[in-house]
């Protein structure tokens, strides 16, 4: 007659723990249950990526080729699936190019050119604190150091919003980051308040 | 005199008379032209102020219209972006390729292919996902080694359970299922018993439930597992059998109708931080026998022996200096019947990896100790590895890794190596 050993009979009792609790939830993946956070994801690829591999450039794949790969790295990192919607958003933003608007500000005027609805700090604490770190002083390898004056700060604000605007790898660094930080929403008047209050990092 | 003073007033007389009418009327046609005048300059003052009224309105149109030119570029972004917007499945591929050259202290230096192992994803919405890795690999006579390193077809159940059926990489420890890809790899090599005759499982086949959760304010993530469990090779000596090895790949049958269970559990206290412990057990018996010397005697009711395997790991990362370490033992127990009877054995090996990436370059430094320990003298070992790398890209890197090795005397386990890779994961 065949036995089940103790042991046998504890990982029986976990698989049906896992089985159990895997039917009796109502949260549903199909069909996008809920909607991916940007700022979330940007957390999420923090947290999570560099744990195993060097952290990949979110430009270095289409929107698609993300949705994939997040699905696959929630089997590996065991991720859930809130995180693997929120790193998707995150991902898929921040992969856009910096492009000249087809239609200029000259010839249509748009959200641009208005004031900023955000201080600097909201900007920075929705869009920027998730690689540059509640300090400025980065969490990520390569991440510039905002505390010192003779960093990046040293150079004009015209310079620092361009960089924002269109994107920027800092030297050394593996990665760049991606233009307006991936957060696609921010206008030009967000930018220059985000610039204006890196430089409190470094008073 | 008179005369001619008479004649004077005449004629000065008749001029006058001619000329005052002729002023009177000129006077009127001064003040008709003025009149005429001051109405055209007023006429052009209204004219010139629609005109500057018109401007602005062309202005305005101008600025809200756009060209064909303009409506031909926008076009083509409309087409661009409605194509795989959302389609009900997705085709992905990914994976690794390396390359070096290897060279051993009692060998010739030699170019190495590496591998070339792509990965599929083909992802119907956000429900299934089958993925499949390949492994093509050129061995030392020239032939093409391709194998199934993994083939499985993922059920995501709901936000913290996805299901797993099929051949998967051994969810025990981190090693075999997140760190073997030679792009994330740090060093060159994998670690002593961590490769695919070591002492950690490399895959199984059978099904597996995993997935992460939130733990209060920590995160934590699991993997359980049912499977045909591995094989065992025995070694025949040319006088009695000695166990050899586990052969713990995911077999495509299970010979000896025994399965292992087993699983990993993981915890994140924070980000950047993550403790896991994994275990399993089951039954595995001798298949294969690996002849050293003489001629071996047939297998014949074999038994089942003991499986176990029990492993820790722990990984921390802050900025640019990440700290790794993992700890696997599998144990075989003794068989006392069937034709290759013989004691049990176990493998286990542990390891430690440093990495620093250099601020402000793309130079990153590596060192590992590894302590292999098997039922073999000749595979024990004892390793330093050192290692410098270059990040041309996250995920293409050039490796110089040097390996101090320490086995028994004349086994390779003790020749030192040097190794250097190129490796491309995409």
């Amino acid at each position: 007659m065949k036995t089940i050993n103790n042991s046998s009979k504890a990982l029986l009792a976990t698989m049906l723990t896992v089985l159990a609790m895997a039917f009796s939830t109502t949260t549903q993946a199909d069909g996008h249950a809920k909607p991916g956070d940007f700022t979330r994801g940007a957390n999420v690829w923090r947290d999570n990526c560099g744990r195993c591999h060097n952290i990949r450039d979110a430009r270095e794949l289409r929107d698609d080729q993300w949705y994939s790969t997040a699905f696959h790295m929630r089997m590996r990192g065991g991720l859930t699936g809130q995180e693997t919607r929120d790193v998707i958003a995150f991902l898929t933003s921040s992969n856009k190019p910096a492009r000249k608007p087809i239609i200029t500000d000259a010839k249509a005027p748009t959200a641009s050119s208005k004031a900023s609805k955000l201080s600097g700090k909201a900007v920075y604490n929705q869009t920027c604190i998730a690689c540059h770190g509640a300090d400025g002083k980065g969490t990520l390898p390569g991440a510039p150091d905002f505390s010192s004056a003779k960093g990046p700060l040293s150079q004009t604000d015209d310079i620092l919003v361009k960089h924002v605007t269109d994107g920027f790898q800092s030297p050394g660094s593996p990665m760049a980051m991606p233009a307006k930080g991936g957060n696609t929403a921010l206008t030009d008047a967000d930018i220059r308040a985000v610039v204006k209050y890196l430089r409190s990092f470094s008073k | 005199m008179n005369h001619s003073k008479k004649f004077i007033r005449h004629v000065l007389a008749i001029a006058i008379s001619i000329a005052l009418p002729t002023v009177a009327s000129a006077d009127a046609a001064y003040d008709a032209l003025k009149q005429q005048v001051e109405m055209m300059q007023k006429q052009l003052a209204e004219m010139q102020k629609a005109l500057e009224k018109q401007q602005v309105k062309v202005k305005e149109v101008e600025a809200n219209t756009i060209s064909r030119a303009e409506a031909k570029e926008l076009e083509h972004h409309v087409n661009a972006a409605s194509e795989w917007k959302d389609p009900n499945t997705l085709i992905h591929m990914s994976g690794y390729a390396d390359i070096g050259y290897t060279d051993a202290q009692d060998e010739d230096g030699s170019f190495v292919v590496g591998a070339f192992a792509p990965i599929f994803h083909f992802q119907y919405k956000d429900m299934f996902m089958l993925e499949s890795e390949l492994e093509f690999e050129v061995e030392d006579d020239g032939e093409t080694k391709v194998a199934l390193e993994y083939l499985t077809i993922d059920w995501f159940v709901n936000d913290y359970v996805a299901l797993v059926g099929g051949k998967f990489l051994s969810p025990l420890g981190q090693f075999r299922q997140n760190l073997h890809p030679s792009w994330i790899n740090k060093l060159a090599s994998a670690p002593p018993g961590f490769g695919h005759d070591g002492a950690a499982p490399v895959s199984e086949a059978g099904l597996q439930a995993r997935g992460g959760f939130p733990l209060g304010n920590m995160r934590a993530n699991y993997a359980v597992y049912i499977g045909n469990g591995p094989e065992l090779v025995t070694e025949w000596n040319g006088t009695d059998f000695e166990l050899d090895g586990i052969d713990a790949e995911g077999k495509g049958a299970d010979r000896d109708g025994k399965k292992a269970w087993g699983g990993r559990f993981g915890l994140i206290p924070f980000a950047g931080l993550e403790f896991g412990i994994s275990a399993a057990t089951g039954k595995a018996t001798v298949t294969s026998i690996e002849v050293t010397a003489g001629t071996a005697p047939a297998l014949a009711n074999e038994q089942a022996r003991d499986y176990d395997v029990f492993g820790i790991d722990a990984a921390w990362q802050y900025k640019s200096f990440a700290l790794r370490s993992e700890y696997v033992k599998s144990k075989i127990g003794r068989a006392t019947t069937g034709a290759s009877a013989s004691d049990g054995g176990q493998w286990k090996s542990w390891y430690t990896q440093a990495s620093y990436l250099f601020p402000t370059t793309k130079f990153e430094g590596v060192t590992r100790y590894t302590d292999f320990d098997s039922p073999q003298d000749a595979r024990d070992q004892k390793q330093w590895a050192f290692g410098l790398n270059y990040l041309f890209a996250s995920n293409v890197i050039g490796k110089i890794t040097y390996e101090l090795n320490d086995g028994q005397k004349g086994a390779i386990a003790d020749d030192n190596r040097w190794l250097v890779q190129m490796a491309y994961g995409f």
